[in-house]
């Protein structure tokens, strides 16, 4: 009887164990959502990639007037990205080129919301792992395994003090690391405004302005959804120095695809396929006389699906 | 194998085996901790060769559509498709278990178990990354939530040497 009493004690605590660590594992995510969205910081990171290590400085200026956070590529060109509240401004040294990318007025970027990071586990089954120390702090690791083949796992790892993401490995669905990205020195606090500071262009750069505004885009749709995978915008856009291009983008959450149409233009080649950078895979194909072309880090076989589903039917 | 993934996840699932090593090696080692959890015994010998001959004598089965109709043997077929189907399971299973007395070998017998229906998205052509890569993944970028847990580090893709490599 005794026996019993203590089996079903256990029971209950073997399963009160499970749920608390997904709640604290979710609480988590919200911690780390919360630093990188609040704190100033700079330090530099690793990203590495299929055998590619590529170091870069990312500073960060938390400021009630508006965050300022800006990237820097270490090796090669210094080719930077300055972000601030509503616009990217991505400036090429090599290309003398500026890419703008700003979000519309109906909407900012997008981001995960912190009551939307609890349905992130209806994808994804997730737990705290082991704490290690990396560059100097003490790291909690928080494990995304997704609970299907069409999106990758995540190891992120988060200063068990202010919540401040230090490494982020994708996985994919055989166990292998696709992509890396670790901090190898990072400071918290002491941004100064010169620090974010974007460099001086001369009159002889170009300026490429997306120009996003959502917009239907009439007639495309997808025959199929990818399970999980919701349709997040639809809007027109310029690409490079001016194309026209339609964009949906679908996401579970976490991942995001973006699927790209263009109109074909006569003459040029269009080379058909699957292409791959890091977690990144990109499908082109030829679709109604348009070149659709689905970007998203995840599976192959999720942005192949998404892309075979893009169909054209004009409409009355 | 037991049902839990559906149609499409078991497809991508397959044919990740087939074309990936490290995928098969994890489904021989859930197997192999699955049979020791349940003392299922070995299989003898060359049972994997008996089964396919089965199925090699039964051809017609794995199309039973084509059977014409016959009065004599209406209640024979399914229960010999399902044999045949728990064959053609079984020898892609021991097919995966015997594997490393042989180190080609697998891949024979799973090119004719039933993986790659016609149904099945066909393989891709691997191209390079197109020329505007950069221009994509900046336009991508701003719509992935994954920003709002890493703030900008993702964007390092947009400036990567081998995204931009394309241009050169």
């Amino acid at each position: 009887m005794r026996l019993a009493r203590a089996l079903v004690v256990a029971t209950a605590m073997a399963a009160g164990t499970a749920v608390a660590d997904t709640s604290d594992a979710l609480q988590w995510l919200r911690k780390i959502q919360d630093a990188t969205q609040k704190m100033s910081y700079t330090g530099t990171f690793v990203y590495q990639h299929g055998g590619r290590t590529e170091t870069s400085r990312i500073t960060r200026l938390a400021d009630p007037s508006g965050d300022i956070e800006k990237l820097e590529v270490m090796d090669g060109a210094p080719r930077e990205i300055v972000r601030t509240r509503g616009t990217v401004r991505c400036y090429l040294p090599d290309s003398q080129v500026v890419k703008v990318d700003r979000a519309s007025a109906e909407r900012g970027f997008p981001s995960l919301l912190p009551e939307r990071v609890t349905n992130l586990a209806q994808h994804y089954e997730i737990s705290l792992g082991e704490i290690r120390r990396i560059a100097g702090y003490d790291c909690r690791a928080v494990v995304l395994a997704p609970r299907d083949q069409l999106r990758y796992g995540y190891r992120l790892y988060a200063d068990v003090d202010t919540g401040m993401l230090l490494k982020a490995v994708t996985i994919d669905p055989a166990g292998a690391e696709v992509e890396k990205f670790t901090f190898t020195h990072l400071q918290i606090g002491n941004v100064t405004p010169a620090m974010v500071k974007p460099r001086d262009i001369s009159a002889a750069w170009r300026i490429e302005d997306a120009a996003a505004a959502p917009a239907r885009l009439p007639g495309w749709r997808m025959s199929a959804d990818l399970p999980g995978f919701r349709k997040v915008v639809e809007l027109k856009r310029r690409l490079g120095e001016s194309r026209p291009a339609g964009q949906m983008v679908y996401s579970d959450g976490l991942a995001a695809v973006s699927v790209f149409i263009e109109p074909l233009d006569n003459g040029a080649e269009v080379r058909t396929g699957l292409a791959s950078m890091g977690a990144i895979h990109i499908y082109t194909r030829e679709v109604a006389n348009h070149i659709v072309t689905v970007v998203g880090e995840a599976p192959a076989i999720s942005v192949q699906r998404i892309a075979d589903g893009v169909e054209y039917r004009p409409e009355q | 194998m037991d049902g839990e993934l559906d149609a499409r996840a078991a497809e991508g699932t397959l044919e990740a085996l087939l074309h990936d090593p490290q995928a098969l090696e994890a489904w021989r080692t859930y197997h192999l901790i699955g049979d020791a959890l349940r003392d299922t015994p070995v299989l003898s010998t060359g049972f994997a060769g008996r089964i396919a001959d089965r199925i090699d004598a039964e051809p017609t089965v794995l199309a039973p559509r084509r059977l014409p109709p016959r009065a004599a043997r209406p209640v024979r077929w399914p229960a010999a498709a399902a044999a045949a189907l728990a064959g053609v399971a079984l020898v892609g299973y021991v097919a995966f278990n015997t594997a490393p007395e042989s180190g080609v070998a697998p891949a024979a017998p799973l090119a004719q178990a039933p993986v790659a229906p016609p149904a099945a998205a066909s393989r891709p052509t691997l191209i390079p990354l197109p020329r505007s890569t950069p221009d994509y993944l900046l336009a991508h970028q701003g719509f992935s939530p994954r920003v709002s847990l890493q703030g900008m580090a993702p964007y390092v893709r947009t400036v990567s040497d081998e995204a931009s490599g394309a241009r050169r």
